[in-house]
This record gives structure tokens, C-alpha cells and sequence, in this order.
């Protein structure tokens, strides 16, 4: 490993950023903080974007590696230790310096800090640490941060960062243990494991002791439900008055159906791998009943002085909790050989089972030449990707279930349709829907339908009876929605409610997709036809 | 058929309201009325049955205006009115009209008329003003001079600058900062921990603070190295990243500045694409 001394800053960042810009990171959505005396900085809930990379990916926060001298050997990452890359390490006023001052500029909401394994988990989690507190306590730093927890680092360590940090985050790195095994030797599922319950663990006490923070909230539709004792029909109701937008009955039906929730405590972890290891420490226990004075006499200079539990609280003036903004997680598409039903039922599993906030997913790019890595020739699977995020979105918002959505029959998405109307074309039984009298929820999976032109239906239609043209006027993407659609008992042109039918019909239309994946000329069935692999297990 | 008429006001909430006011008490019949701002005029209205009257502001008519709709109305639809007065969209003053006519007759309920044309501007209006200045909130650039008071330039279509600061003064309270709005010859002044203001700039002041501004800095450079090494070679889409920052924004924006393509692109609503799978 080639490890040079003596870089400039410029360098090192150089090295640094274009080492970190695999990671999936883009959201700083999800905390809501308001400036505060004598700090610098705030942070917006719905996630400002400052910027756009060639690639046209978000830069919202200062994406860069703690270091990458890393003694690992992942297959699929540049930074393994048997590759032959310049490596560096940032010292933590470096990184203190250039948040600091990018912040200012507006160039930034906030730093993403992850980092390879210097030496050793612990060593590194450390210097981690070290940087966060610097840049709350010294640098009075109020904006957004989010970084790594490093698997097989202490408890201890994971716990303090968790306290400065707005989100954390354990990456999965693959959909199964048996990928993970294969393309990263030094890791293993366990370990990812347990990192993410002790985040969840002190994210739920931080819940039941202060409240609901930011970004706390569960982010699967069914979870959320859960944790608020509501029935599907209560909170589906409560959907639909949050976007027709109502907001005084809102506040009645919030306030009338949450009385005092249990929390996460007593959910019973059943049903996912390592069970049996799931009764980790919760040490955040211990931090709460704390009024009474704890020594802080803390021996090893190497650690980092651990908050005290409610005087930490105190000294971030009561607006910030222990991973505000949750916590989420990343895997890599396409390295191995998951269907997309694994992968959505292990997506699922972690909203349930550990409360993620977002589960990312990150196209294979094959940086390195590895006999076990795939060569994948319509390049990374973007596509998929996308087919993958587009149902994580119905998992989260829609109050889909993984099951709902593929079979083991058949195990992926159907690269011509979005989920919802592959969704939609399976079930046709439940349509035509009639527009002036079906409830919001009914609306919503509509396809053409989302969740602000199925508000604005419901409260337009309070004024006249709405007809095709209004429809479209209101933002119900008419073109996918006639199909499963009347007007006061009419169908927009005649049409069979009939699965090759609409398949055919819809087959015709162009769906609008993202331009990261269509790049400019590309039309997407163009591109769908490099994405063989997708093809052929699509029938 | 009766004669139009076209009432003309200043480009401002106060010159619209001015104008409200008097067309609403001419009693003139509300279909044969039209609102024009000064300056975005319909060049196909200046039809020969047309009868064009200017309306100079009246701070005390536009005020009694703003009072009827937060009380008749309610206070919702007064913001919603105030934003559409900030578009640059040449349908505002009528359309603000228009929707005043029917929220005093419908009264709050005005607002959930989506299907009225003149209710949808005014809801598409604030959505177009809204994002812009969303955007404006990321796209906004500052540079530290070396008095250490951190300036920015913006051109933007809408006039955001007043929807925007407020998110700046609370971010940067302890910073001196001042955003120009260069077009409009009008900026926000922000001193540390305290309040800040909104100020005209007069063409001395202006050609002043737009020579100051010329030096690089070392963070400026820091920046651009950063955006340039952070973008995946493999996924580059350069289309992707015009459709996210279309061509105007970036005229300030550090990491733009050497490769601005000065191309007159229509603003596209960009909200919606950002970082969101959509399924409208
Ligand atoms: S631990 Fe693995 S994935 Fe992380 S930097 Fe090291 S080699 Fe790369």
C-alpha cells in the first residue's frame, strides 16, 4: 500500500471524495432543526439539493472517506487493501475545516463521513468519533451529519458517535449472507447485524425518553401503523386526510388514535436470521436515569469523552436526540445473483425488524478485474435499480407488503412497468375504480395516481363532479390511468378490463424515467434490451 | 358585447392590489375585466375593444384589499396570492383577480376548486414560485470577502429573494451576508445576530459590488475539485444533470463558473424530479 505523507489538503480530498463516491447518500431529508444561538447551521426536513455531479446525482452533503487505507479486501471496492491506489487519511480538523467552510459557502447541507478500516474497527470508529465532537463542540456545528458505524467497533464508541451524529448508518453491503461472504471475506453479517440493533435500540429509548424526533418515525407504512396501535383502515384515513390536507381534522384524528404509543420495547424479534443474538446491550439504558452526576473520568486518552446521557441532551438545547434522523443502510445490485423478491423481502425486513429510515440500493459498477465479480454488459443496472427504489416506495408510503408486490414465482420486476402497474395489471378484479366516489386510499393504487392528485381529487370532487378533463388538469397521469378508471360510470375510450388487453396498451406507452437512466437519446425500451438478464427472467 | 377592460399596475403585491381594488369598485361586471402588469403586457390583448387603464398604487386601497382576503377569505389564500405575485408569469395580476372573485364568494372553500382555471394558476403559480426558491435554497453560492462578510449573486426568474433569506439568516445567524438579486437591483442584507433587510441598489452600487467579487478563493477551489472527482465516470449523464440544474441557475454557482454554456432554457419544474421517484 502506497501511503503518502505530507499531502496537501487539496489532495487528500481528491483522493478522499472520488474514493467515497460509490456510497448512496444523498438524503439529508428527514430532521427538521432550527438555527440556534451561537452555532452555525440548521436543517431542512424536506432536503435541499445543492448541487448535481456530472453523473447527475445529488450532492447534498461533503461525501468523502475518513481514510482509505483500508485492511480489508472487498471484492467489489476500490479501496481494498490488494489494490494499488495513492491512499491518505484525513486528520480530524481537516474535516472539521472543509465542512466548516463549505457550509458557509452554501455549498453543502452537511457531511457524509464514511471510511475504510484503518487498522483496526475500534482505531478507526475513534478518529471518527473524535471528528464529530469537534465539529458540534468546537466548531458549533448545528447542521446535518451523517456517518458510518463501523462494524465490529465498541458498543461504547457507537453509542457516544450516535449522540452527534444526525444519522448513522451500517452498510449490508449485499442482500444475503451468502453474497457477503463470497465478495467480502473480513465481513460478516453478524457483525453488520449488530451495530444496526444497538443504533435501533438507542434510537427507540431516545423515542420513549424524549419523544418523537425528527426523522425518527418509522419509515414502512405497516411499521409506523404499528407503532401508532392503528388499524389499516385508521391509518389509511389518516393518509388521506394528510394530503387532501385538512389540517384541523388532522390534528383530531392524530391526537384522537395515538394514545401514548408503546414504542418499539415489547415487539418481539421473530422471523430474521440470528435471532438468537438479538438480545445485544441496549447501553443507552444505562445514560437516561442519569440527573445524577456520573464521573466523567475517563482514563484512556484514546477515547473520546463519552456525553453524559441528558447533559448532552441539555447541551444541544434539547433539539437533538440520538440518531435524529435514523438510521439506513446500503446494498449492492446486480454483484450477485438475488432475485428482486429477495432483495424486496429483505428491504422489508429491515424496515420491520430494525426501523431503518431508507434502505439504499446501489447499481453493481465493477471497479475491480475479479474472477467472482459479473461482468454485467449493459453496464450497471440502473434500471433495476430504479424498478427496486420505485417499490421501496410503495413499501414506505403506500402500505404495500413484499408479498403483494413478487412471487417467488415470479421473482422480478417486470422491466416494462413500474411496480405499481405491474401491481395494478395483476389484480384487475379491483377495477375500474370510479373517480367521484372512491375513497383516497383505493385512488392511490390507481396507476397515474399518486398520493397529491388522489388528495386533490377527493377535495375537488366535494365542488362538481369531476370529469376526464379535470382529471388531467389535477396532475392523474391520464394516459396509464384511463385503464382502470370511470367518470361517473363512464370509461374514458372502451376498454376491456382484460390482462393482455391492457398489457398490450400499455406496452405502447413511454414510461418517464429518470434521466440518469435514459441519458439523453436512450429511449428505455432501448435500454431495457441491454439489461438481458432482467429480460429473460421476465415472462 | 361590452368593451374589456384592462386595468394595468406595477410590477409588486401593492400594485396588483391597487389595481384589485379599483376594477373590483367599477362595478364593470368581473368577465368583461382583465389585470395586466406593467412592463408583461399580452401584446394579442392590445385588441381594439379594449379600454386600458393605468392604476397607480394606493398603499391604503392594496391594504384594505390584503385585510378583506385574510379575513373573507383566509390567511392561507392571502399567501397563496402573495407568492403568485412573486412568479414572472404574465397571467398573475388577472389571475389573482379572477381567484379573488370567487374566494369572496366561496370564501376558504375557494381553494378546493381545482377545477376552475383561475384557482389552478394561482395553485400552479405558487407551486412554479415555491420550487424556484426551493432550488434557490441549494443553488445560492456565497463567496467570503475579505472583510469576511460572505456575498452572493443570484439572477433568478421568479423574485424569490425574499421567500429565500429568511432560511439564510436562520442557517448563517452568525454571519454578515448579503444576497444581490442582480436583475432586479435588489438585495437582502443580513448582519450577524440580527435581523436583515431588504434593500434597492442603485446602478453605482451595483457595478461596485459586482467588481469586488472577482477573486478565487482557496475554498472555492477545494469545491470544484470535490464536485469534479465525486461524479461516477460510469453513470455521467450530462443531460441528468442539465434536467436537475438547468442552464440559468448555474451563471453563479461556483462549480459552473468556468464552463457556463449561456443557453436560454425555459425553467423547468425541477422539484419534482429531484432525488424523488414519482408516480404521478
Ligand atoms: S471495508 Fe471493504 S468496502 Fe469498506 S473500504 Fe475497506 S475494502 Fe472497501
Amino acid at each position: 500500500m502506497i501511503v503518502q505523507e505530507s499531502m496537501t489538503i487539496e489532495q487528500k480530498l481528491t483522493i478522499l471524495s472520488d474514493a467515497a463516491k460509490y456510497d448512496v447518500a444523498c438524503t439529508s431529508s428527514g430532521v427538521a432543526r432550527d438555527g440556534k444561538d451561537g452555532s452555525i447551521g440548521n436543517t431542512a426536513a424536506s432536503g435541499i439539493c445543492h448541487a448535481f455531479s456530472a453523473d447527475g446525482r445529488c450532492i447534498s452533503l461533503l461525501k468523502v472517506l475518513f481514510t482509505n487505507e483500508c485492511i480489508y479486501d472487498c471484492k467489489y471496492c476500490i479501496n481494498r487493501v490488494s489494490n494499488d491506489v495513492p491512499r491518505t487519511t484525513f486528520t480530524p480538523e481537516e474535516v472539521c475545516s472543509l465542512t466548516m467552510e463549505f457550509y458557509r459557502r452554501n455549498y453543502i447541507e452537511g457531511l457524509f463521513l464514511s471510511s475504510g478500516i484503518i487498522k483496526t474497527p475500534n482505531y478507526t470508529m475513534e478518529l471518527i468519533g473524535r471528528t464529530l465532537k469537534m465539529l458540534r463542540t468546537e466548531y458549533h456545528f448545528n447542521g446535518y451529519i451523517h456517518c458510518k458505524a463501523i462494524p465490529g467497533a465498541d458498543t461504547e464508541l457507537i453509542e457516544t458517535i450516535g449522540w452527534y451524529a444526525d444519522r448513522m448508518s451500517v452498510n449490508l453491503e449485499l442482500p444475503t449472507a451468502d453474497g457477503l461472504k463470497l465478495l467480502a471475506p473480513h465481513k460478516n453479517r453478524k457483525n453488520i447485524l449488530n451495530p444496526i440493533r444497538q443504533i435501533q435500540a438507542g434510537i427507540e429509548e431516545s423515542r420513549e425518553n424524549f419523544g418523537m424526533m425528527g426523522g425518527n418515525k418509522g419509515a414502512y407504512w405497516h411499521t409506523r401503523r404499528k407503532v401508532e396501535q392503528k388499524s389499516i383502515t385508521q391509518k389509511r384515513e389518516e393518509d388521506a386526510l394528510l394530503h387532501i390536507g385538512h389540517k384541523d381534522q388532522i390534528r383530531q384524528v392524530i391526537e384522537s388514535k395515538s394514545d401514548k404509543g408503546v414504542g418499539f420495547s415489547n415487539r418481539i424479534l421473530t422471523g430474521w436470521e440470528e435471532e438468537k443474538d438479538s438480545k445485544i446491550l441496549t447501553p443507552n439504558h444505562r445514560i437516561y436515569h442519569g440527573n445524577q452526576e456520573i464521573s466523567s473520568t475517563i482514563e484512556s486518552p484514546s477515547v473520546i469523552a463519552k456525553p453524559q446521557g441528558l447533559t448532552m441532551w441539555n447541551q444541544f438545547g434539547g433539539n437533538r436526540g440520538f440518531v435524529p434522523a435514523g438510521q439506513s443502510t446500503q446494498m449492492i445490485i446486480g454483484a450477485t445473483g438475488e432475485t428482486d423478491y429477495e432483495i424486496v423481502n429483505v428491504t422489508e425486513a429491515l424496515y420491520q425488524k430494525f426501523d431503518l429510515k431508507r434502505v439504499f440500493f446501489s447499481a453493481f459498477i465493477r471497479v475491480n478485474e475479479d474472477s467472482t465479480l459479473p461482468v454485467l454488459p449493459g453496464g450497471p443496472p440502473l434500471l433495476r435499480e430504479h424498478r427496486l427504489y420505485q417499490a421501496d416506495w410503495l413499501l414506505r408510503y403506500y402500505g404495500f407488503e413484499a408479498t403483494e408486490l413478487l412471487t417467488k414465482e415470479r421473482p422480478n420486476f417486470n422491466v416494462f412497468f413500474d411496480p405499481k402497474c405491474n401491481w395494478a395489471i395483476g389484480h384487475l378484479e379491483q377495477f375500474p375504480v370510479e373517480v367521484n366516489t372512491a375513497d383516497y386510499y383505493t385512488l392511490l393504487r390507481v396507476p397515474g395516481i399518486g398520493p397529491k392528485s388522489a388528495g386533490r381529487i377527493v377535495k375537488a370532487r366535494q365542488m362538481s363532479k369531476l370529469r376526464f378533463e379535470d382529471l388531467k388538469k389535477i396532475g392523474v397521469v391520464l394516459k396509464r390511468a384511463l385503464y382502470f378508471i370511470t367518470c361517473s360510470g363512464q370509461m374514458m375510450y372502451p376498454t376491456k378490463i382484460e390482462e393482455n388487453y391492457i398489457t398490450n396498451q400499455m406496452l405502447q406507452l413511454d414510461e418517464k424515467l429518470p434521466s440518469h437512466i435514459t441519458n439523453g437519446g436512450i429511449t428505455y425500451q432501448q435500454l431495457s434490451l441491454f439489461d438481458d438478464s432482467l429480460m429473460l427472467s421476465n415472462s | 358585447m361590452k368593451e374589456k377592460r384592462i386595468y394595468q399596475c406595477e410590477d409588486s403585491l401593492e400594485g396588483i392590489f391597487s389595481a384589485v381594488y379599483i376594477a373590483w369598485a367599477s362595478r364593470y361586471g368581473h368577465d368583461n375585466i382583465e389585470l395586466e402588469v406593467l412592463g408583461m403586457e399580452e401584446e394579442y390583448n392590445l385588441k381594439l375593444f379594449s379600454e386600458y387603464i393605468i392604476v397607480e398604487n394606493n398603499p391604503e386601497n392594496a391594504s384594505k384589499v390584503a385585510d378583506s382576503i385574510k379575513k373573507k377569505i383566509s390567511p392561507h389564500a392571502y399567501q397563496m396570492v402573495a407568492r403568485a405575485a412573486l412568479s414572472n408569469d404574465k397571467r398573475k395580476a388577472n389571475a389573482i383577480y379572477h381567484f379573488l372573485v370567487r374566494g369572496f364568494a366561496f370564501g376558504a372553500k375557494v381553494e378546493d376548486h381545482l377545477s376552475d382555471s383561475y384557482v389552478q394558476i394561482i395553485f400552479e403559480l405558487n407551486r412554479y414560485v415555491g420550487n424556484d426558491a426551493h432550488l434557490y435554497t441549494g443553488f445560492v453560492r456565497f463567496i467570503e470577502l475579505e472583510n469576511g462578510i460572505l456575498f452572493s449573486k443570484i439572477e433568478p426568474k421568479n423574485n424569490v429573494l425574499e421567500i429565500i433569506t429568511p432560511h439564510f439568516a436562520d442557517r448563517l445567524a452568525q454571519e454578515n451576508f448579503m444576497i444581490l438579486d442582480v436583475k432586479r437591483k435588489i438585495a437582502t442584507v443580513h448582519k450577524s445576530d440580527s435581523t436583515w433587510v431588504l434593500t434597492a441598489i442603485s446602478d453605482e452600487e451595483l457595478a461596485t459590488l459586482l467588481s469586488v467579487t472577482e477573486r478565487k478563493e482557496k475554498y472555492e477551489r477545494l469545491w470544484k475539485t470535490f464536485f469534479d472527482s465525486i461524479a461516477i465516470k460510469e453513470r455521467e449523464n450530462k443531460t441528468c444533470q442539465r434536467n436537475h440544474v438547468a442552464m440559468h441557475y448555474r451563471k453563479y454557482m461556483t462549480e459552473f463558473i468556468d464552463d457556463v454554456e449561456h443557453e436560454n432554457e425555459p425553467l423547468r419544474d425541477n422539484l419534482d424530479k429531484i432525488g424523488k421517484i414519482n408516480y404521478e
